[in-house]
């Protein structure tokens, strides 16, 4: 606080797009409004449409990668180089959504283009083509995603060294989200992309929204099933970053166990699998609970909390400190979940095995029909071949 | 190692890199859109006199543009009434039967309301920084602000029940212009505000009145003298004190309100230099201390900081009146009989425009039964031409 305003005005008093290059994050080149209004004076043409114009041209568009309700997915490259790589998110505006752009739409342009992250999908440009569609250009991300290699049990062997880089990197990504004020609300494995180099990216920010103010209610339609924590199935409508760590816990147990750890059919069923898997949510672990909309009573088979043996049992490959990490990220009560600036302090980073380098990873391929799929679908949408855990519809009018 | 503090984090918004200008920077912007616009209408006329007349009978035509100036004027007349907009969208009648059993704080309402309407009006203002009120009229484009204001801060309501709320308005009316609306504002729909940072100095101002900062501070906040708007001198009691602070709070929220919305603070300076300057503007002495007590023990930055300060609550001071008067009224009846002169003939009709653009991008979306049909049909001339057809 004592030193940002006084920094930013100095910076601020010759704004240059090369300022932003001292940052240590993803920049992306900007051109100015001036310099546009300079070249429409040329040309005698809208310099907003001039802007576009410039963009789209900077950007050639290959071959379809895939085809989703939400947008169609192109393979693309630079025009200047067509060795560098894009992938081209169009996105279908005007099709059920009738009050003009959508709301997944708004949502995911809004925070991709404010969040320049290593492991969040860098958002290169947008632009609109003739017919007014928007595009946007996507890092290309040909290494398919997280999903696909823990489902491949018999072809891609890991251990806890690359879990826990896995695990650090996707750490990181809500970490900065989370700094920013923006809750993500969808994190699973199949949105967790992986870079040419093994860096995980997380994408799809359809859902996302930033923190909100005291008072305000939101949606708790939110977060693919299976991932969802259980204030959100219990209906609660103030909330916080602890939805996403709950998801990260998921994820990272996912990892362990290669498979969903909770799988629910139905959100009934899920919270069932909660109790089962994590335990009991009740007044004496969780204060309040009781007293959310959609708590349910589940006294019957109550096994309170599960104790930290049952978690080395199941967990056990990630060794003692790491059981410590994902039992305090699937905490129950959300006020007692570690925030994701915790799981970065974590003393399971610093402890063997060290994390396995990311270019050693182990790959799959994946290539570039992949990204297609990944990269179509809507928030909150599974593919196809997993049609069981569709989320519910999402009610994006709720606050 | 990354290391990332507040600055690092504002120097990456779309605000800092897309919406920062030095003085220069903005005017020249605003004089070159200016010029650009006016050049339109001129060539636009005088193609449509020269329809009419048969070919080249007419060699120029005169007319009498707005200058930027106007142009400000105008657009920031529209900005209150986008203001007036959003409050009225916001508080229906039925106001109590509608939104109090979701959110038992009226208070909260209006602080939510707030943020759609502060970001409706700084698309409006981002909006005329590359277009001119002759090419789109900021009436119609206000309405879309607002609309697509209220999708971008988590405030929708249905375009249905938007356009009910609105007098001779239909939903092609608010949705023709959203294209151009989120072009010009050249895809970034993130706009950052003071007003939180302002609750946030509030409530730290109040945690050291209340000695939670410790006694040393404490003391020295409440020997603060008289302001402007304090009369009393030093605070007699804890009570005072407080009573001082939520009076400075109270002002310098309504500035966020208003002043900081209608001027160019937000193109000049950041969030936090705003609030700090509308508290400023509310009680000196205490923003000061505030400042002072913020910083490192000899440090010449309160002084720099001060300055900054003092050049931004300039600006605010300077701001157009959120409620016109007679005068200011009269002129921009003036301004506005002018316009009507200088439109450019050719985009006054947005929403056939924007009808056509869809046209010749080979997609329509009018009838359900005929999505799957021309789906197929888009994807075949896609493969022909990915980006559409040649400009």
């Amino acid at each position: 606080m004592a030193v940002s305003p006084m920094i930013t005005y100095e910076q601020q008093s010759d704004p240059s797009p090369s300022d932003t290059k001292q940052l240590p994050l993803r920049t992306t080149s900007v051109s100015s409004l001036q310099d546009a209004a300079i070249a429409a004076t040329q040309q005698a043409q809208d310099f907003a449409e001039r802007l576009n114009e410039e963009t789209r041209s900077k950007y050639v568009k290959d071959k379809k990668l895939g085809e989703g309700t939400y947008a169609i997915v192109y393979l693309g490259h630079l025009s200047r180089d067509p060795s560098s790589l894009v992938a081209i998110k169009k996105i279908k505006i005007n099709t059920e959504f009738r009050d003009g752009l959508s709301m997944d739409a708004i949502r995911e342009v809004k925070y991709l283009q404010e969040l320049s992250h290593p492991n969040i999908i860098a958002l290169d440009a947008v632009f609109s083509s003739k017919n007014q569609n928007l595009n946007l250009v996507l890092e290309y991300l040909p290494l398919g995603d997280l999903e696909m290699l823990i489902r491949d049990t018999n072809g891609i062997q890991y251990g806890t060294a690359e879990v826990k880089a896995w695990m650090g990197m996707l750490g990181r990504a809500v970490w900065f989200c989370h700094e920013n004020f923006v809750l993500h609300r969808d994190i699973k494995p199949n949105n967790l992309l992986i870079g040419a180099d093994g860096e995980v990216k997380l994408a799809d920010f359809g859902l996302a929204r930033s923190f909100s103010d005291p008072y305000r209610p939101m949606t708790c339609q939110v977060i693919t099933r299976w991932y969802r924590p259980p204030e959100l199935l219990m209906g609660a409508r103030f909330y916080s970053g602890a939805v996403d760590v709950w998801s990260v816990g998921m994820v990272f147990a996912e990892l362990i166990l290669r498979s969903p750890f909770v799988p629910g059919s139905t959100d009934v069923h899920q919270l069932e699998m909660i109790c089962e898997g994590v335990g009991t949510p009740a007044e004496t672990n969780w204060p309040g609970v009781t007293s959310l909309p959609g708590y349910v009573s589940f006294d019957k088979r109550s096994l309170g909390a599960r104790d930290r043996n049952y978690f080395v049992s199941r967990f056990g490959t990630a060794g003692p400190i790491g059981v410590d990490l994902l039992m305090s990220m699937l905490a129950l009560d959300p006020r007692k979940r570690c925030t994701a600036r915790q799981v970065l302090e974590h003393k399971w980073w610093s402890v063997e095995p060290q994390p396995t380098d990311k270019q050693d990873l182990p790959k799959k391929g994946g290539g570039m029909e992949k990204m297609g799929e990944d990269l179509k679908r809507r928030g909150g949408e599974v593919d196809d071949s997993r049609s069981e855990r569709v989320a519910r519809k999402l009610d994006f009018g709720a606050r | 190692m990354i290391l990332l503090n507040e600055d690092d984090i504002y120097r990456s918004s779309t605000q800092y890199k897309f919406w920062s200008f030095t003085l220069d920077s903005l005017s020249s912007l605003r004089n070159t859109t200016n010029t650009l616009a006016a050049n339109g209408v001129r060539e636009a006329v005088l193609q449509q006199k020269q329809k009419s007349a048969g070919v080249g009978n007419i060699e120029d035509v005169t007319i009498d543009c707005l200058t930027v100036e106007e142009e400000q004027k105008l657009v920031g007349f529209y900005c209150v009434k986008a203001m007036q907009l959003a409050d009225f969208c916001d508080f229906p009648t039925n106001v109590k039967v509608r939104l109090v059993p979701s959110c038992p704080f009226a208070y909260q309402i209006a602080d939510v309301s707030r943020a759609a309407q502060a970001t409706a009006v700084q698309y409006l203002k981002r909006f005329y920084l590359s277009n001119s009120p002759m090419t789109y009229h900021p009436k119609e484009i206000m309405r879309s602000a607002v609309f697509l204001s209220t999708k971008t801060e988590n405030h929708y309501t249905s375009l249905r029940s938007f356009v009910a709320k609105l007098p001779k308005t239909t939903a092609d009316d608010i949705l023709a212009p959203e294209f151009l609306l989120t072009q010009g504002l050249r895809f970034t729909f993130d706009v950052r505000h003071p007003h939180r940072a302002l609750e946030g100095g509030f409530m730290e101002c109040l945690a050291i009145a209340r000695g939670q900062r410790g006694e040393l501070l404490k003391n020295t906040m409440m020997r603060i003298g008289s302001s402007e708007h304090w009369k009393k001198g030093a605070a007699k009691d804890t009570d005072q004190l407080v009573a001082r602070i939520q009076g400075a709070h109270g002002r310098a929220k309504d500035t966020l309100k208003t002043s900081a919305l209608l001027t160019d603070v937000y193109f000049h300076y950041t969030p936090s230099q705003i609030w700090l300057s509308a508290f400023l503007l509310a009680d000196q002495p205490l923003t000061e201390f505030f400042v002072e007590s913020a910083m490192p023990a000899n440090s010449d930055m309160k002084q720099r900081l001060v300055n900054v300060l003092r050049g931004c609550a300039k600006m605010l001071s300077a701001s157009l009146s959120a409620d016109p008067g007679d005068a200011e009224m009269k002129e921009l009846m003036e301004i506005d009989k002018k316009l009507y002169k200088c439109r450019n003939p050719e985009k006054i009709d947005l929403v056939s425009m924007n009808k056509a653009a869809k046209r010749e991008g080979g997609q329509e979306g009018e009838l359900d039964e005929k999505v799957i049909k021309k789906r197929k049909l888009e994807r075949e001339q896609k493969a022909d031409d990915v980006f559409g057809p040649p400009i």
